[in-house]
């Protein structure tokens, strides 16, 4: 009963909040909007039992991939008038996505109701006994090893691509040197002089 | 299988979070209606003394600096949850599953060195 009740109201949220997504006119609002969409989906994954994906949901999209949204749109110098204007001459193509979209939504729902996919029921039947990111984990470090280093290296390719992409040395900034700073000692610095009276003071 | 019963709580307070937000954002409208007279007009709304009009629009484009910390961010973001599922799962999965880890931070470790040592990592 109340699993049905918070069903309704994640999947309506989720469906409202991914509409207004694409209708804000805002970008900005755009990605908060799209934010409460990734929330309420993160709901719909722990009703269905996956609480792993919905703690990555919360996590890496809400935490990190959202805030990247919010830059990219920061980031972009967007003219609205001239984004709105374009919207006769890319309309043809944008139905045409949106049919193909269509297309391969029909035909992954008269997939599914035909009976599935055989692959997927090889392993990613869940263990009832454990939790499942328990059963992520057993897999996903011993069977899916070269995987699972794979990502790793698609992470380090990523951040390296990214470094040499944005990353400019700033000539005219005198950074911190702390290990310079930690090296000095009050000798290198302070100069004790028994100055007599009457003559100048050398520098 | 999840005992969804242990997400009960939480639901309760999201309830009792999205009633106490709309009553704080409603009732003050409801009482302005009642109490005060609401009777706009063109003098009234323009910019009162210290204020001007805006010069332009308030979104200022970012650096792009930003976004190089944020892709950092995404990437250690994701090292870290693919350590929940290796920490919970490490009794069965032994030796082999802590080494797996291993070279795996080991490879995100040869990408934090380079960024450090680029200067990625420092502001100015």
């Amino acid at each position: 009963m109340i699993q049905t009740i918070a069903f309704y109201l994640f999947a309506t949220l989720l469906i409202a909040s991914g509409a207004l997504t694409i209708l804000a006119r805002n970008p900005v609002h755009s990605v908060l909007w799209l934010i409460l969409a990734f929330f309420n989906a993160a709901g719909l994954m722990v009703l269905v039992g996956a609480e792993f994906i919905a703690m990555l949901l919360v996590i890496v999209y809400v935490g990190a991939v959202a805030v990247l949204f919010l830059f990219v749109v920061m980031m972009l110098d967007i003219d609205f008038a001239e984004l709105r204007a374009g919207l006769a001459r890319y309309l043809p193509f944008g139905m045409v996505l949106a049919l193909v979209l269509l297309c391969e939504m029909v035909f992954a729902v008269g997939a599914w109701r035909a009976g599935g996919v055989d692959l997927g029921h090889r392993l990613g039947a869940t263990p009832a006994d454990v939790p499942n990111i328990e059963a992520i984990g057993t897999l996903l470090y011993t069977r899916y090893l070269y995987i699972f280093e794979g990502a790793g290296l698609v992470l380090l390719v990523a951040m390296i691509g990214a470094i040499v992409l944005t990353h400019r040395a700033r000539s005219g900034v005198r950074p911190q040197n702390v290990a310079a700073q930690n090296r000095r000692r009050p000798e290198d610095a302070i100069r004790k002089v028994n100055q007599p009276v009457g003559q100048g003071v050398e520098l | 299988m999840v005992d969804l019963s242990q997400y009960l709580p939480i639901l309760l307070f999201l309830g009792v979070a999205i009633v106490l937000s709309t009553a704080f954002v409603v009732l003050p409208m409801v009482a302005a209606q009642f109490t005060g007279a609401n009777k706009p007009n063109p003098d009234k709304l323009a910019e009162y003394e210290c204020g001007f009009p805006a010069f332009e629009d308030s979104r200022a484009q970012f650096d792009v600096r930003f976004y190089l910390v944020a892709i950092l961010f995404i990437i250690f973001d994701l090292e870290a949850a693919f350590l929940y599922p290796w920490a919970v799962s490490l009794k069965e999965i032994g030796w082999t599953g802590w080494l797996a880890m291993m070279t795996f931070l080991a490879e995100l470790v040869l990408g934090f060195v380079y960024a450090w040592k680029k200067g990625a990592l420092e502001w100015e």
